[in-house]
């Protein structure tokens, strides 16, 4: 059988990025006739043809063994740096699953979008963070992982940067873009230091390099732990976290992508580099601690947040740890089918819950009630979101999590066990808070009138869920199911009976109207501690952001009045001596001589200096 | 072959100078034409190029003045190649994007041509006092540049830029001179002096005059502050030219007659270099998140790009060297496009004041391109893959990151502030709210937008595609590394 597709798929990514190229003339300006829309649908036409070429050519590789494919890029001496791909059915997959998802944001951008003007922007940018993702999924190498983390940082600052002149809007994007590139940097210190060491950057040879490599425990320790905190920013985990949160200021459709496959790409590097932490037990306790710490964190913030979006994102950052600490315990496969179920999970719960932020215009929690009777296709599809986000059997992340949990009780992780009960409960606990204070109660000013959204917002939603609902058929399919008998086990009960607990204790309080909300816990402080994100921002302001203000300030200070004080001064004192030196030159012959006699003199005394001890002086007395 | 590039400009400039040309708008159309021709046949030569061999290619010798060794002696390798490419370009870029209605154009255009002959004298002068000569001789041209067409305080930094560079003059003729006298030499020409027969100390003087004396050009902290003023107070197009070409003389001749003729000292004094550019990198980068004006960030951004270059040049491995000659092109590039734009902000806007400037995004009334394309040069300073700083940084950083690894870190380290100013200045200029009272600001023009387009692209495609920058570099690094790679230490670990 042909291998036309397949062969191809390098390409996937280059039609993103002939959209985003293509998109351009329509920014204002440019072209004036047809308005902004067509560099809107031209992408989607592309990303759509991406989706398919992505199919079709997991048809032709279904059922067989990895193929890689390699470009050069640079050649220098000794570094020789190529462009690996990896075909397989894994990556094919992951494409899809980009691809796909890319699709339905940019069909929902086309509703959400409906009236702003700057389209060519947004559906380039939204194209380029494809191409990125595409490539990342693609790429068998450390180094172009990098480059792409890298550019997708500056792909978030700008796409959060969207609507820029608010000021919010400006300072979240500035704070994304910094928060993730302290993760980049330190990921780029470990791609320079691998390599000396292992004399390549491809994830397959890595792994084979491990096996036999002879390093330093120290230095390998460092350089996995490097190689941590590019995943760590991206994923918004500890301490890297505050910038998801500030991201929700960005557009709706962006967020879709972000929420669900852009912080996967942090996961996704994590996963193809395990074999290197394997060998490293330190790395492994700090990424299982980072997601351990995160997941429970994350999970009690998402519950004190009153804005809806940025609750969500909490959320994003607890399942994430999950992740971590599947990575951790080396589960790479687990964690696979974790971000694929939690991907499309949050994708629909971003989704139904913007076509309702949209035209309630509001964030704020509090204002909501009473949506169920006018937005229903909206609340079931938030209800199948929600339930495929936590253990609730048999949709999506429910396999994932057994999987997961089962594994670590097998392996005697009692603690992590408890973890994640804690965070489903908690998770589960948190999105029923959202759909009771949304759809449950009454309805207020803000919800009385609130119809449906457009077709281009509603449609991609609905399909979004009919996935979600096949999901557990789709990954029998890839027999990616963990075995019955693997998972019917007390554990599996717990986690099942977590979520019940979870969703029963919040539905109890959130659907019930004797009870008055916002709840407010007998113990200020702590609730106002989660709820201000454990003083995140405020612990960065007052030492590093006042750190470096300082030492800039100090070093332009001693930079204007020591250094260049110095030099000023030297500049001064000759001007000086000049203006005052040019008072000797009186005009008198005599002191001409004079001056000449003295310097005669001294030259003489000068010259004869070594002379000068044999000298007798006896002549004089 | 070579002397078309002296001798075209010059003559060039002799005609703009003296020939009645009419109004300053041909004046500028000649000179941009004369530009093109010159960077023509640069493109010619690198064409010619031999690839695979290291030395000096199309050289050209005449004895010149004999009995005190100066000979008229040039030839270019992969050192001097990407350099003469860059300042061929970087002319025609000041040459174009020069106002329109500057005044005393006769002087302006011709003194701009005597820079680019007189730079590219320097880079392919085979003789060292033929390099001083040359290297002394761009300080009048840029003295007036600054001096004549420069801001408010143009007198005090022209004279400022004028005392420092001619000492850094001077320290190099004595460094020159010491070395042909004390190594006996008959002549200056490069290929017969060598350091083989001096003492470790003599060396050790020589030496230090030489990077003082290009340490001030380049610069280095603490001799670098000529340099903001310098750049502040110059139009943009003598900006370019100064920040983007004559800079590079400083690390051309580091690398050229530090690096190459002091191989064994050189790797004595590596780690203080080392120590010294990583400094330079992080005190930029510093003082750069202190300014409140676009222009002087952006001057003092460039000290810390060149401390990279430093880095580099110390480690002195087939790589880092690479990296060094590829980090002065990119810097080059980078540079100018950030000088360029920053210019037209000043222009349109009427302020480089940070506290003034905002929103200048907005599509209708602000200067979106401008801001787009400013975004763009900010990010490939702060080296962002995709861009030519990165590739040139990255080069840097592997390659000395097995000689010296702490400095190495500490230049990651820096880069991230490098994204701190920038994101500063973006954030401040580009987002935000246009004041819709203030903000009526002209138009800006295509032909205004050319070389910012040039610039880009060159930027964007050189970031994709290094190798294409590399490959004439290549040949001379392996000649003169001093060092082994990291890969080429493990090779000879696992053959043992």
């Amino acid at each position: 059988m042909t291998q036309v597709f397949s062969q191809t798929i390098w390409l996937v990514p280059c039609y993103a990025l002939i959209g985003a190229i293509l998109a351009i003339p329509w920014s204002p300006g440019i072209i004036k006739k047809t308005g902004p829309r067509p560099s809107g649908y031209l992408n989607a036409i592309m990303t759509l043809w991406a989706f398919c070429h992505s199919l079709l050519s997991l048809k032709e590789i279904w059922g067989k063994a990895p193929q890689y494919l390699s470009f050069g890029w640079l050649n220098a001496p000794g570094l020789n740096i190529t462009f690996d791909i990896e075909i397989s059915m894994v990556t094919v997959g992951a494409l899809m699953l980009v691809t796909g998802l890319n699709f339905a944001a940019q069909i929902y951008a086309i509703g959400y979008l409906e009236m702003d003007w700057g389209w060519a922007r947004f559906y380039s940018l939204l194209a380029l963070f494809e191409a990125g993702m595409c490539t990342l999924v693609l790429c068998n190498s450390l180094f172009f992982s990098y480059v792409v983390l890298e550019i997708l940082t500056l792909g978030t600052y700008l796409l959060i940067g969207y609507w820029f002149n608010q000021s919010l809007v400006v300072t979240g994007a500035r704070d994304a873009f910094l928060t993730k590139r302290v993760g980049d940097l330190i990921l780029l210190m470990g791609v320079v230091a691998l390599w000396p060491l292992a004399g390549t950057w491809n994830y397959t040879e890595l792994g084979q390099w491990i096996q036999t490599a002879d390093v330093n425990p120290t230095l390998l320790t460092w350089v996995t732990l490097a190689l941590i905190a590019g995943p760590l920013g991206k994923c918004a985990q500890f301490p890297l976290h505050l910038w998801l949160d500030e991201a929700m200021e960005g557009p709706m459709p962006a967020t879709i992508l972000r929420n669900t496959i852009v912080v996967s790409t942090g996961a996704w590097v994590l996963i193809k580099l395990q074999p290197l932490f394997a060998a490293s037990p330190i790395a492994l306790d700090v990424m299982i601690w980072i997601g351990a710490a995160t997941a429970v964190g994350a999970s009690l913030i998402a519950i004190a947040q009153i804005d809806l979006k940025r609750s969500l994102s909490y959320s994003v950052s607890a399942y994430m740890g999950l992740v971590f600490i599947a990575v951790g315990t080396l589960q790479a496969q687990t964690a696979l089918v974790l971000l694929l179920t939690y991907a499309i999970a949050m994708a629909l719960l971003v989704m139904s819950m913007g076509g309702i932020i949209l035209n309630n215009i509001s964030q704020d929690l509090r204002q909501y009630g009473g949506l169920w009777q006018r937005r229903p296709v909206s609340g079931i599809c938030f209800l199948v979101g929600a339930a495929s986000l936590v253990a609730f059997p048999p949709l999506g992340c429910f396999w994932a999590l057994s999987q997961l949990i089962n594994t670590l009780w097998d392996a005697q992780f009692f603690g992590l066990v408890g973890v994640i009960i804690a965070v489903n409960a908690l998770t589960a606990f948190s999105v029923t808070r959202e759909f009771s204070l949304m759809f449950g109660g009454k309805a207020t000013s803000t919800t009385r009138r609130s119809p449906e959204g457009l077709w281009a917002l509603v449609l991609p939603m609905t399909i979004t869920m009919g996935f979600a609902l096949h999901l557990p058929l789709v990954l029998s399919q890839l027999n990616l199911l963990p075995d019955w008998a693997e998972i019917l086990t007390p554990i599996t009960g717990a986690l099942v009976g977590s979520t019940l607990v979870g969703t029963g204790i919040s539905a109890f309080i959130y659907l019930n109207d004797n009870i008055a909300k916002p709840l407010n816990l007998p113990f200020k402080p702590i609730q106002n501690f989660f709820a201000y994100d454990l003083y995140t921002a405020q612990l960065y302001r007052v030492t590093i952001v006042f750190v470096v203000g300082l030492v800039s300030q100090i070093i332009y200070w001693l930079d204007r009045f020591i250094v260049d004080g110095f030099i000023n001064l030297i500049g001064l004192a000759t001007v000086f001596g000049g203006q005052t030196l040019r008072y000797n030159v009186s005009g008198q012959t005599q002191f001409y001589v004079l001056s000449i006699m003295l310097g005669l003199a001294l030259f003489g005394i000068a010259l004869c200096w070594p002379w000068l001890p044999h000298v007798s002086l006896s002549f004089i007395g | 072959m070579l002397s078309v590039l002296l001798l075209v400009p010059i003559i060039g400039a002799a005609i703009v100078a003296f020939l009645p040309m009419g109004e300053s708008k041909r004046l500028r159309q000649f000179t941009a034409i004369i530009a093109t021709l010159v960077f023509a046949w640069i493109v010619y030569l690198l064409t010619q190029f031999d690839l695979s061999n290291s030395g000096f290619q199309f050289s050209e010798y005449l004895s010149w003045v004999q009995p005190i060794g100066l000979s008229y002696s040039l030839g270019v390798d992969g050192l001097s190649m990407p350099l003469l490419a860059l300042n061929g370009l970087l002319t025609w870029i000041a040459i174009y994007s020069s106002r329109g209605d500057i005044e005393r154009p006769r002087l302006y255009y011709s003194l701009i041509l005597l820079v680019n002959a007189g730079v590219s004298g320097a880079l392919m002068a085979q003789n060292l006092l033929l390099f001083v000569i040359f290297y002394e001789l761009e300080l009048i041209p840029f003295y007036l540049l600054i001096g004549i067409w420069g801001g408010k305080k143009r007198g005090y930094a022209a004279t400022k830029f004028l005392l420092y560079t001619a000492v850094s003059g001077l320290l190099v003729l004595a460094a020159f001179l010491g070395l042909a006298f004390l190594s006996a030499t008959p002549n200056f020409d490069y290929n017969s002096i060598t350091t083989e027969g001096l003492g470790l100390t003599t060396q050790l003087v020589l030496l230090t005059l030489l990077l003082v004396g290009f340490g001030i050009k380049i610069p280095l902290v603490p001799l670098h502050t000529w340099m903001p003023d310098a750049y502040v107070e110059s139009s943009p197009s003598t900006a370019i030219l100064l920040g983007g070409v004559l800079a590079k003389l400083g690390t051309y001749g580091l690398v050229r007659f530090g690096l190459q003729l002091f191989p064994e000292t050189w790797s004595l004094v590596a780690p203080g270099l080392a120590a010294i550019g990583t400094v330079s990198v992080v005190y930029g980068a510093m003082a750069a998140i202190a300014q409140k004006d676009i222009k002087r960030m952006v001057a003092y951004s460039s000290i810390g790009h060149m401390g990279y270059i430093l880095v580099a040049a110390a480690a002195g491995t087939e790589l880092s060297v690479l990296g060094a000659v590829a980090q002065m092109v990119s810097h080059g590039l980078i540079l100018a496009l950030l000088f360029y734009l920053v210019g037209i902000v000043e222009q349109k806007a009427g302020t480089r004041e940070l506290d003034v400037l905002n929103g200048l995004m907005n599509p209708i009334r602000g200067l979106p391109l401008t801001s787009a394309l400013l975004i763009m040069a900010g990010m490939g300073s702060a080296g962002i893959p995709g861009l030519v700083g990165f590739a040139a940084e990255f080069i840097v950083f592997q390659g000395s990151f097995t000689t010296f690894p702490i400095p190495v870190l500490v230049c990651i380290i820096a880069s991230g502030l490098t994204a701190v100013y920038f994101v500063i200045l973006l954030n401040r200029t580009c987002f935000g709210k246009l004041d819709n009272e203030t903000a009526y600001y002209p138009k800006v023009l295509l032909t205004e937008r050319i070389p910012a387009f040039v610039l880009t692209v060159t930027i964007l495609f050189l970031g994709l595609q290094p190798n294409w920058m590399i490959r004439w570099i290549k040949p001379y690094t392996t000649s003169v590394a001093v060092n082994p790679t990291g890969l080429q230490i493990a090779q000879v670990e696992t053959q043992k």
